[in-house]
């Protein structure tokens, strides 16, 4: 059963294009491999969660400071 | 069976499909497979490439047959032996990493080491500069390994493996640094070109016209292949150097010697720091070169390659770096002040130093590289967009199976195209913050590409060795001891004498 994607016109690919897809290219590298297998999502550790947070906190931080330095250059 | 049901990406659709590919599936991989390993291939096992489309639906797309049709070119040449057949797969292969590093000298960047030249002249920062093309080289190899390992984005890595949560914290960074960046090199492009009396608006459209132009090839090698051609030109500045006769004595001195910071450690002195770290690591450079590396099909054979690309790209964008810098250090010499100057200005200055053509040169300088920046730097907002939004997004794609893909990438360079043409914008300020504010948002971006590079389920054997380890937390804390000394200077500015400061 086919239908059409996405409003794509319907081309007819040749045998020549699949056999170089199929031969030229990885498995994971054919777009619908990609799009139908994600990587699944890791745990964070305790330890990286409070690094990532941390670094978020640092650049909310910074970024309020470049704010600050704008509007007194400005002013 | 193959089938083309329920697959989101629009693409190519053969009625017979089913049966062929059915039937050729194994047999067909079995010799690819069977000689990756010849020739140094690195053994790959991890969770995305042990992935075998047999026993699924599976649809043949416009991108893949592009995309195979150049990984046939490449098997051709590394199957041949001999110079030429090396050099031609050279060519084949590189571009992303060079792309990135020339893109990287975009227009504040250059307008940064236009200003370092002429308001502190070379002793520091030639080394210095030479430093952080070097952190770049670092940063940049690992998006090579990730992408040629994994063929995916960056942005789409950091959503599958950390969740949206942080996906979109990563993402929101990479879209408003991006677009900050993309109005300084529109400020760029309408400066270089103001130089030849081109009026703003019709500067901005003239650019946002080349941009779409670039993208009606519809087909990511000759896309490649002509922003390549455009990013070359960024060695424009290397006459404009030599006609400015450096002392060459000097400049090697400078090199090895590497003097103290002129005038000390001052508020100032760290803006210009932090602004040419800025110049040469930004997080769209991870998000760029992973994405082109997976668009353009390198696989972990091909990371030899990329490693050349990037250090070659690195190389190029070092010596326009320094031209620039010695391009302007006469305006030090003479003790002239550059503290406002625009790229315009800049070019008008240097014209009693380096005569008219090469301001003229100087100027086309600024503006090919704001051109080439706004390219790639939309792009890059373009393939983060699509990789999470599960969009197709591709250079290889037509407009009508792109479509959000392209518009992404237009609507964002002509919004910011359009803010540049708002009279009373403080320009010059928003050039200098850029590059900073680039600063800042690295660490937390080099967080998860280290996490990434280093997650052994999706690299396999290619994760990081201790040595790429140490060198990137090297590049992390430099990073954000400079952002920290950014926070202290504008804070408390006094206290910068406990560092060594005034």
């Amino acid at each position: 059963m086919e239908k059409q994607v996405d409003s794509a016109p319907e081309v007819e690919v040749s045998r020549e294009e699949i056999t170089s897809v199929m031969t030229a290219l990885e498995p994971d590298q054919i777009i619908f491999t990609k799009e139908h297998h994600h990587c699944p999502r890791r745990r964070l550790t305790r330890n990286e969660m409070i690094l990532f947070w941390a670094l978020r906190i640092y650049l909310v931080f910074m970024v309020g400071v470049v704010v600050y330095q704008t509007w007194t250059g400005v002013r | 069976m193959y089938t083309c049901a329920n697959y989101p990406t629009s693409g190519i659709v053969s009625r017979s499909l089913s049966h062929r590919v059915d039937g050729m599936n194994d047999s067909m991989k079995e010799p690819k497979t069977a000689s990756e390993p010849r020739g140094g291939a690195i053994p790959r096992s991890n969770l995305l490439n042990d992935l075998r489309t047999s026993g699924t639906d599976v649809v043949i797309t416009h991108e893949d047959i592009d995309r195979a049709h150049d990984r046939e070119r490449v098997s051709e040449m590394r199957a041949r032996r001999g110079f030429r057949p090396r050099l031609r797969l050279f060519w084949l292969l590189i571009g992303p990493g060079i792309l990135v590093m020339l893109g990287e000298n975009d227009g504040p960047s250059m307008l940064s080491y236009a200003a370092t030249g002429a308001r502190f002249g070379i002793g520091f920062f030639v080394p210095f500069i030479a430093l952080t093309f070097l952190m770049a080289c670092v940063v940049q190899e690992m998006t090579v390994r990730l992408g040629a390992a994994t063929h995916r984005g960056h942005a789409e890595l950091i959503f599958d493996r950390f969740g949206p949560f942080w996906g979109w914290f990563s993402m929101i960074d990479l879209m408003l640094g991006n677009f900050l960046t993309l109005v300084t090199e529109f400020i760029a492009i309408r400066a270089g070109l103001g130089f030849f009396g081109v009026r703003p608006a019709v500067a901005v459209l003239s650019a946002l016209l080349v941009l779409s132009v670039a993208l009606m090839t519809h087909r990511y090698w000759t896309w490649e292949r002509i922003i390549l051609g455009a990013a070359m030109f960024n060695l424009v500045f290397v006459p404009v150097a030599l006609l400015t006769h450096p002392h060459w004595g000097t400049v090697g001195r400078a090199l090895v010697t590497w003097r103290p910071l002129p005038g000390g450690l001052t508020q100032e002195t760290v803006l210009i720091l932090l602004a040419n770290i800025g110049a040469t690591v930004t997080p769209w450079m991870l998000f760029f070169q992973q994405s082109a590396i997976a668009d353009k099909g390198l696989t972990t054979r091909d990371i030899r390659f990329g490693r050349v690309d990037t250090v070659l790209g690195a190389a190029l964008a070092t010596v326009a770096a320094l031209a620039t810098m010695l391009a302007t250090a006469p305006l030090f010499m003479h003790h002239m002040s550059a503290a406002n100057f625009e790229a315009a200005e800049f070019a008008q200055a240097l014209q009693p130093f380096i005569g008219h053509w090469g301001a003229a040169l100087f100027a086309l300088g600024i503006f090919e590289a704001g051109m080439v920046a706004a390219i790639t730097i939309s792009t890059s907002s373009a393939y983060a967009f699509g990789e999470v939004a599960r969009r197709p997004h591709s250079l290889n794609l037509p407009f009508k199976q792109g479509r959000a893909f392209y518009l992404v990438l237009l609507v964002e360079a002509a919004a910011a195209a359009g803010l540049v043409l708002i009279p009373g914008i403080p320009l010059v300020y928003i050039v200098l913050l850029v590059n900073v504010i680039a600063v800042l948002a690295m660490p937390p971006a080099l967080l998860f590409l280290y996490m990434l590079v280093n997650d052994r389920e999706i690299m396999g054997a290619l994760v990081s060795p201790l040595w790429a380890n140490l060198l990137a937390l090297g590049v992390v804390t430099v990073l954000i001891g400079a952002g920290l000394l950014f926070g202290i200077s504008v804070i408390a500015p006094n206290a910068l004498a406990l560092v060594g400061g005034r």
